[in-house]
């Protein structure tokens, strides 16, 4: 077996790219899918409290590049799916305990026993970034639809196109408020992606529940009736090649809804 | 609320929706990054940049007399484009035999310069080089409107020339394109409180 590597980064910090990594890597997993998620930000390590796993890791990425434990030893299976494992993050170590060249051959590893490998990259475009990439054939660039989040973007996409291995360059657009968008306050999501100019792989909205999620240590797509959830749901769908059609984060639900419905569409066309 | 209530706010917010409040933050921010993305993708630093002016001065001076410490190039937002924009005060126009003399005396200096060039190969040649490429990247449009200041954009610039790296094939052709939320549907449809 061959499994896809595929990172996830977005140059900002804090725009969701740990969230976007537990929650996708959560849904393949859901589906069948043999996954592994690697934490690669050294020192910041968040991916086991998103996935519940705090009080399990043993060995870290930096154990089996130091040769303290085996690749096999330091991968955690989780709760729910074993089909989901998760190599940590150390939280100890100084951010040069690790090489781009022993991220590619530990991803190389996995890919073989896994379906998907998804690597949760820290935020910069420093050596933590290029440890992130150095093992991965496509990338997943989240962003926020903020000015300096798209700048941010924009500088990893650029980077991303000199890495002749990466064949795949895709955005995922997170919290997203449409309320914001109506009132022209936010970018739509047309705006980031005519400026970014990459194929869109999801849009995700904000959330509160993503923060009570957290809290519990469970990803929001096991929540079935999280808006953020089926979005995510969607994403996952999209990374196995089904043409999903993009969430309309806003339906209308009643009578009244329709007619204001109506009635905003004249005024667009107006 | 009742449903008149209702419709009647409604109505009332499309009719407050002026062309100021279209155009709110959300174009701002779309406008200013646009800008910013455009420098952060080129390589012209201002170093270059003020090469660039310097060479143009000089080219523009054979033919009309400016005012040189007014003269002002920058990137522009152009509609949806980003120019390059080069503003300069023109004090007069040089008559034909003053534009003849400026070229001969210019065509000295080329020559000048290239048997230089011929006697030592150095470094510092090879960058006077590079800055000749980028100046022809300006597009002069001749403009014999008797306005004192003459703009020159370029628009062979746009958002879409990303740096010398080139991109996978992938990048950049939206295979979800079509299936794009439909954002004015939920401009429609977030009216709900
Ligand atoms: N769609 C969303 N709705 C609401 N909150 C969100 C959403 N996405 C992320 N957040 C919140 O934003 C914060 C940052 O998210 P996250 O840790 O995933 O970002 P990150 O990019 O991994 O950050 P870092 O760069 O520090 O690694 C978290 O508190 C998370 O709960
Ligand atoms: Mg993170």
């Amino acid at each position: 077996m061959t499994g896809r590597v595929i990172v996830i980064t977005s140059g900002k910090g804090g725009v969701g790219k740990t969230t976007t990594s537990a929650n996708i890597g959560t849904a393949l997993a859901k589906s069948g899918y043999k996954v592994v998620l690697i934490d690669t930000d050294l020192g910041l390590r968040n991916l086991d409290l998103l996935l519940g796993l705090e009080n399990r890791i043993v060995y870290t990425i930096v154990d089996v590049i130091e040769e303290r434990c085996k690749l096999k030893q330091a991968l955690v299976k989780d709760k729910k799916n074993p089909n989901l494992q998760l190599l940590a993050a150390a939280q100890t170590r100084d951010k040069t305990a690790v090489n781009a060249e022993q991220l590619k051959e530990i991803c190389e590893t996995l890919k073989e026993e896994n379906d998907f490998v998804l690597v949760d990259c820290p935020a910069g475009i420093e050596q933590g970034f290029q440890n992130a990439v150095a093992g991965a054939s496509e990338a997943i660039v989240v962003t926020t639809p903020e000015m300096s989040a798209i700048r941010d973007a924009d500088r990893i996409i650029g980077l991303l196109a000199t890495k002749e291995e990466i064949t795949s360059v895709k955005l995922l657009l997170n919290r997203v408020r449409p309320s914001l968008i109506k009132s022209n306050e936010m970018m739509s999501v047309d705006d980031v992606v005519g400026i970014l100019e990459i194929p869109l792989v999801g849009i995700i909205p904000e959330d509160t529940g993503i923060i009570t999620s957290t809290n519990k240590g469970e990803p929001i797509v096991n929540d079935e009736n999280a808006l953020a959830g089926k979005a995510y749901r969607n994403v996952a769908q999209r990374i196995l090649g089904e043409e999903i059609p993009f969430l309309d984060l806003d339906e209308p639900k009643g009578f009244m809804a329709k007619l204001k419905n109506a009635i905003s569409k004249l005024k667009v066309k107006v | 609320m009742s449903l008149f209530s209702d419709l009647y706010n409604t109505l009332a917010k499309f009719f407050r929706t002026s062309d100021e409040q279209i155009d709110a933050s959300k174009s701002v921010a779309t406008n200013r990054l646009k800008l910013v993305l455009m420098q952060d993708r080129t390589n012209l630093t201002p170093k270059i940049l003020e090469q660039m002016r310097s060479e143009l001065i000089d080219l523009l001076s054979r033919y009309v007399e400016l005012d040189k410490d007014l003269l002002d190039l920058n990137f522009e937002q152009e509609g949806n484009q980003v120019a390059l924009m080069l503003s300069i005060p023109v004090i007069r126009a040089k008559d034909e035999d003053e534009i003849e003399a400026a070229i001969k005396e210019h065509e000295k200096a080329m020559i000048a310069i290239s048997q230089q060039n011929d006697e030592n190969e150095s470094d510092e040649n090879s960058e006077i080089e590079e800055s000749n490429d980028s100046s022809e990247i300006i597009n002069a449009e001749e403009d014999d409107s008797t306005d004192p200041s003459m703009d020159i954009s370029s628009k062979s610039m746009k958002n879409k020339d990303k740096k010398e790296v080139s991109a996978p094939e992938e990048i950049g052709n939206n295979p979800f394109k079509s299936d794009n939320m439909d954002l004015s549907e939920i401009l429609e449809t977030s009216l709900e409180n």
